[in-house]
């Protein structure tokens, strides 16, 4: 049996996969089927020979949530809300995104104004509710969501998060009288406090589902019809992963679920190839992804907008992405200026050298003209030059260069916008880019990541052994995980932290529970439990991991002085003056990966070093080496390393070599 | 002597760690303060100085204390002199007429050392929501600066890092809410550590020198952008104008008037003309007029560039020796940062939009619609409570406007309704898009807002607003938008204007002082949209209807501004009388 990891990108769909009893590795890369994205997942099981019945474990992540969200491209959801709040998603925070931009527009709602309905009821900030749910009021509410054909609804009230009575009653009726609709209750989805953040978070939830369930839906029952019966688990936001059951639930915490596996992957190497701090970066077909790992974690955030003032509040790992990749096109704008992207050739029709009806010039057409890509380098199809050349002539004639000099200037163009991106993430924190090591991953990237360096001046550039299909090899990586959360509204006394610590006492049990269900064992679990917490009279909260023991004993001193100690951390500042009060109490379980430790294939005995001279344009056609990855051992610019997946560009004054995990390490020599 | 510009790199790291700086500041400030003005509404700015008082970086969550800020780190330095300042030194200020702009605004500097020689200076500038006064929040709309709250000259709050005890206390004792101070102080404090913390960290890196020439690289990069977009202005004089409804004492107009003259890379602001000092709190003094001024204009010249000051230079300013936007003690003053900022900004606009027309946008609001409310909490307790429910922007050549955001003099953000009431006695009943309240045109002014809160316990309510005489006027044959009106609403239901036009024909002035709620009384505020771009009898049909479905027009609006007839029922668009309608128009 097989333990398999699958990333469906926007151009192409990666595999990883490694047999659990030999050991023995294989990958897949096949494109993606953007029509209908689960036949693309079987394609890349079939792309490494294998078949759905010999899989055991199928780890998977996807852009599936986050592409129907940015796109509006979800099926009409609607909203019911308190009377007076039904622009809560329209106005927002009441700010703008660019301070002094005159011509600014704001991101459409999730939900269309016509779509969003009022009802007359109250529940106050204690909880108590001052007028209950008029079920007459629904009435023509439920005529005309049925009229319309809405299948998801979100229930937003005012004040749900300390009481959430009125909106499961809400919830209720519309169920009873619509049973086929999808019904999100806000407080159900995370009972925090302001409604912005709150509703902002349902409607995430509510747009979704339908998509995601389909999407689950198809999946499953292709892999059924191959005689699958192993575990489904998909890569969630925070860096972890959760079974199919609970993400098709969950489904808000798949925003960052097609990226999660490759910062998985870059949290080992840092943890194991020696560079604590890595640039983590992954360019596929259509998009470059940057973010930080430091001391061997990936970066996470509780502030992430989707957009502009649309905050998703969850735990999320922290990427900044933009569109540049091997499908971004190249083209000549009204004033005359050579352009790249961001729009893509996606996988239909793709780069012009696929010879699927694309004929714009894109990225990987200008790196198979400079032959720095192989026209055989997948092995599965041959790549068209003169498909490639063409392409690029197109406007190389209107900017009157040659069709290697226009080549160039697209890679050079993509290059520098991909060097800006990474150093918005980095400069946005403050942090150096010299002062990391710059990790690339993702097929186009290693054709580009010594340039990117360059630019950045980073020392040292890591092309991970399975850089290719990082994401898909990543998501074999990493750990179970599962969170739940209470709005818990307490000081922090000896007498409140009885009652606290009955309410953790039943979080925890239900998040080793999720745990359990989604195959985890006991044994293997930790839990950790968070206080949400801050001086008496703030308005937001500080994150602060207590100690079980602590808040069992009733240590009101001990929970009080790590209050103290996080406060101090995060804000500079700490104080005796006022007195402490609990918010929300949160618990995390997890599990380790459920693919255990990937046990490498031995490399003691290295492929013989193959090698072959090829001309590759670097500013000129030069004569370079081409080696085989399987066997290069230290190797000088120029020149290049294939392997079935990527082609790792060497530039002249830059030098490779491999660590003991075959990972390649390059420096300028 | 000019030294060699440092490496491209280095300028990169540098350009974003002075950003980096002032959003670490402002993420402290906003998530460790106790007022809710600061935490929700974001009704602070953070920056950092250079040795030389330039300013380098700033996050401004309020553009109006741009350039405002400026005054106060020079006030430290005339009252103490730079070289006797000390690590840990933290200098106090809100002085109108010695480095503030209203009292409400209080100015915290400290001079930040790296190995005993100052390599800048960090500044926190927060609104605290009482410091004494009149009536609640400084707005007692006397005639005196005094009755606004407690001034404070620049005084040494910290000494190495230790408040002033005796200082303290007198702050303590002069609010109505001494529950704010220690904490707000302390978040405070957190914020300019940060930014000390931050600043050495990059002196120790890339050395004191080049830290230092970075400072000045980066205002020199700021001022090229600048001069560059002045000279895409074809030379000439501008001139714009807009006016406040009254000043609260008498029910005159106040009137802005403003010419831009423009010659090669400089451009002048002269604001003669203008009315002279009035007798009302809405006077503005030369700091935060000249914050107007700037705020102004960076929208057409250099919107992405680092707000330092690179601006400054290549913009001069002269005002008349008396008059209300350069106010001499002891004028009052507590509206000037949002009721006179937004009528100078206003009046620029309208002068750009002469001489580049084609970028004109329609105006906003040109209001912050600042209110602050005594409520009366258990056990007799006075809190105040206070917010900002925004207008809406004018159309642009490119879209319509946008809808309920705060004017281009500040980017606070708005109270939510859970967090009022988990903090206040009060009951938050609406937030929500006022129909027809943008100015019409072929791309329409953005909506304005229906916000209604209820005094559970009584209470009482200052305001100071303007456009209840006009709307939002319009551009290019773009409409205006309907006035702002202030409602109360008793107990029984029934409902009165107390600010703006009033069904009997009678107009009542938009600034309130100290207005009494009983329990159960509601305040309820409209507020306007922006104006309207384009003529509306030429906004295509289609988009008419979306908006009439969707409830940002109504039927008869659509009929009236646009000349679109749907029908009532199913939102058809009826072509016979559509087409009849705007033929006749």
């Amino acid at each position: 049996m097989w333990k398999v990891g699958v990333d469906v990108g926007g151009t192409f769909t990666d595999l990883f996969a490694v047999n659990i009893s030999t050991g023995e590795e294989r990958t897949g890369k096949v494109l993606t089927t953007p029509e209908e994205r689960s036949k693309g997942v079987l394609n890349a099981i079939a792309n490494a020979d294998l078949t759905p019945d010999e899989i055991s474990l199928l780890v998977h992540g996807t852009t599936t949530a986050t592409n129907a969200l940015i796109e509006r491209s979800f099926p009409d959801a609607a909203m019911i809300t308190t009377e007076g709040f039904r622009d809560v998603l329209e106005i927002g925070r009441m700010h703008r995104e660019h301070l002094y931009r005159p011509y600014q527009t704001k991101p459409a709602p999730l939900i269309r104004r016509r779509y969003r309905y009022t009802i007359d009821e109250r529940t106050n900030a204690k909880g108590e509710v001052e007028k209950c749910v008029d079920a007459a009021q629904l009435e023509p509410i439920i005529a005309s969501i049925s009229e319309a054909r809405i299948g998801s609804v979100a229930v937003c009230l005012i004040n749900s998060y300390a009481n959430p009575a009125n909106e499961r009653k809400v919830a209720e009726i519309l169920s009873d009288a619509l049973p086929n609709i999808r019904v999100t209750a806000s407080a159900d989805v995370k009972p925090v406090f302001r409604e912005h953040t709150r509703f902002t978070l349902a409607s995430i939830r509510a747009t979704i589902l339908p998509v995601m369930a389909n999407y689950f839906e198809r999946l499953q029952a292709r892999l059924l019809e191959g005689g699958f019966s192993g575990n489904l688990m998909i890569l969630k936001s925070n860096g972890g992963m959760m079974g199919v059951d609970q993400a098709r639930l969950r489904v808000e915490e798949l925003v960052e679920s097609g990226p999660a596996g490759g910062v998985g992957y870059a949290a080992e190497i840092a943890r194991t190839a020696g560079f604590p701090n890595i640039i983590h970066t992954d360019m596929g077909g259509t998009s470059f992804d940057a973010s930080i790992i430091e001391d061997g974690q990936g970066l996470i955030t509780r502030e992430y907008e989707l957009e502009f003032d649309m905050p998703v509040a969850v735990p999320m790992l922290d990427i900044r992405s933009i569109g540049a990749g091997g499908g971004s096109v190249g083209w000549v704008d009204s004033g005359g200026s050579l352009r790249v992207g961001p729009m893509s050739a996606g996988s239909v029709p793709g780069p012009a050298c696929y010879g699927r009806g694309g004929i714009r010039p894109t990225i990987t057409d200008a790196n198979l003209v400079l032959g720095r890509i192989s026209p055989d380098l997948s092995g599965k199809f041959k790549l068209d030059v003169p498909a490639a050349r063409d392409a690029v002539e197109t406007i190389a004639t209107k900017l009157d260069l040659t069709i290697e000099q226009c080549a160039e200037g697209m890679i050079r163009i993509a290059t520098e916008a991909m060097a800006q991106a990474v150093k918005l993430v980095l400069a946005s924190r403050g942090r150096d880019p010299r002062d990391y090591a710059f990790a690339s991953f993702g097929g186009a990237g290693p054709l580009h990541a010594c340039a990117v360096a360059e630019a950045l001046a980073t020392p040292t550039v890591i092309v991970p052994r399975y850089s290719g299909v990082a994401s898909a090899y990543g998501a074999l990586r990493l750990a179970i995980k599962h969170d739940e959360e209470v709005f818990h509204y307490a000081p922090l006394t000896a007498e409140e932290l009885d009652r606290v610590s009955v309410k953790l006492q039943s979080l925890g049990e239900a998040a080793v529970d999720a745990l359990v269900a989604q195959g985890a064992k006991v044994e293997d679990l930790s839990v950790s439990f968070v206080m949400r917490m801050r001086y008496a009279g703030q308005t937001f909260e500080v994150d602060v991991v207590q100690d079980r023991g602590a808040i069992e004993d009733r240590d009101v001193q001990q929970l009080a002085s790590s209050f103290h100690e996080a406060h101090k951390r995060e804000f500079g500042v700490r104080s005796d003056d006022f007195p402490v009060e609990i918010v929300a109490l949160a618990v995390t379980a997890e599990a380790p990966s459920p693919a255990g430790p990937l046990e490498s294939e031995q490399n003691s005995q290295l492929a013989p070093s193959q090698q072959k001279g090829r001309k590759v344009w670097f500013g000129d056609w030069t004569e370079a080496l081409v080696h085989d990855a399987a066997g290069a051992q230290i190797v000088s610019g120029p020149a290049l390393i294939e392997d079935p997946h990527t082609s790792i560009v060497i530039p002249p004054g830059w030098a490779a070599r491999f660590d003991s995990a075959r990972n390649c390490i390059l420096e300028r020599a | 002597m000019m030294a060699n510009p440092i490496d491209p790199i280095t300028f990169e790291v540098l350009r974003n760690t002075f950003e980096h700086v002032c959003r670490r500041m402002t993420v402290i400030l906003q998530k460790s303060s106790f007022s809710p003005i600061l935490s929700e509404n974001l009704d602070f700015s953070n920056a950092i100085y250079d040795p030389t008082l330039r300013l380098v970086g700033q996050t401004a969550n309020c553009p109006v204390h741009l350039a405002a800020m400026h005054f106060s780190v020079q006030a430290v330095a005339r009252k103490f002199g730079i070289e006797t300042l000390r690590p840990g030194d933290v200098v106090i200020l809100n002085d109108p007429y010695d480095g503030g702009t209203h009292i409400n605004d209080v100015t915290l500097t400290m001079p930040v050392f790296y190995e005993n020689e100052l390599i800048g200076f960090a500044v926190s500038r927060g609104h605290w929501m009482d410091l004494g006064g009149g009536g609640p929040g400084g707005q007692g709309f006397g005639t005196h600066v005094a009755g606004e709250g407690l001034r404070l000259p620049p005084l040494k709050l910290y000494r190495d890092y230790q408040v002033d005890q005796d200082l303290l206390e007198i702050l303590l004792r002069n609010t109505r809410t001494p529950h704010y101070v220690k904490g707000d102080l302390q978040a405070h404090m957190g914020a300019l550590l940060a930014a000390e913390d931050e600043l050495r960290a990059t002196a120790r890196k890339y050395g004191r020198a080049t830290l230092i020439q970075g400072m000045g690289d980066m205002i020199g990069y700021t001022e090229r952008i600048v001069r560059a977009e002045i000279e895409n202005i074809p030379d000439g004089v501008y001139e714009g104008a807009d006016y406040a409804d009254s000043d609260g004492i008498t029910d005159q107009k106040v009137w802005v008037r403003v010419k831009l003259t423009v010659a090669g890379s400089n451009l002048h602001v002269d604001f003669a003309g203008s009315d002279p000092q009035v007798a009302g709190a809405i006077n503005s003094p030369f700091a935060n007029t000249t914050a107007a001024v700037y705020t102004a204009l960076q929208f057409f010249l250099a919107p992405d560039a680092p707000p330092n000051a690179g601006m400054f230079a290549p913009i001069s300013l002269s005002l008349p020796d008396d008059c209300w936007l350069n106010a001499r003690w002891p004028a009052p003053v507590v509206g000037c940062t949002t009721v006179t900022s937004g009528k100078v900004q206003s009046a620029i606009w309208q002068a750009v939009a002469k001489a580049i027309p084609s970028l004109a946008i329609a105006p906003t609001c040109a209001d912050a619609n600042w209110f602050v409310a005594a409520v009366r909490g258990p056990g007799n307790r006075i809190d105040v409570f206070s917010d900002i429910p925004a207008g809406g922007w004018g159309g642009t050549p490119y879209n319509d406007g946008l809808n309920v955001t705060l004017d281009p003099l500040g980017n606070c953000t708005n109270m939510p309704a859970e967090a009022a009431e988990l903090l206040y006695p009060v009951r938050v009943e609406a937030f929500d898009l006022r129909q027809d309240s943008g100015g019409p045109g072929e791309n329409r002014g953005g909506l304005g807002a229906r916000f209604k809160f209820r005094f559970l316990n009584g209470g009482e309510l200052s305001i100071e607003t303007s456009r209840t005489i006009e709307g939002s006027p319009g551009v290019n044959g773009g409409g205006m938008s309907p006035v702002q009106l202030l409602v109360q609403e008793y107990q029984d239901g029934r409902r009165e204007i107390i600010g703006g036009p009033r069904p009997d024909g009678t107009w009542r002035s938009p600034l309130l002082s100290s207005h009494k709620f009983g329990p159960g009384e509601a305040f309820e505020f409209l507020s306007t949209g922006g104006g309207g771009w384009g003529v509306a009898q030429t906004r295509a049909p289609e988009r008419v209807r979306q908006d009439v479905i969707d409830g940002y027009v109504s039927h008869q609006a659509a009929r009236r501004d646009y000349g679109v007839v749907l029908d009532p029922n199913t939102f058809e668009l009826l072509h016979d009388q559509t087409s009849k309608l705007r033929n006749l128009a």
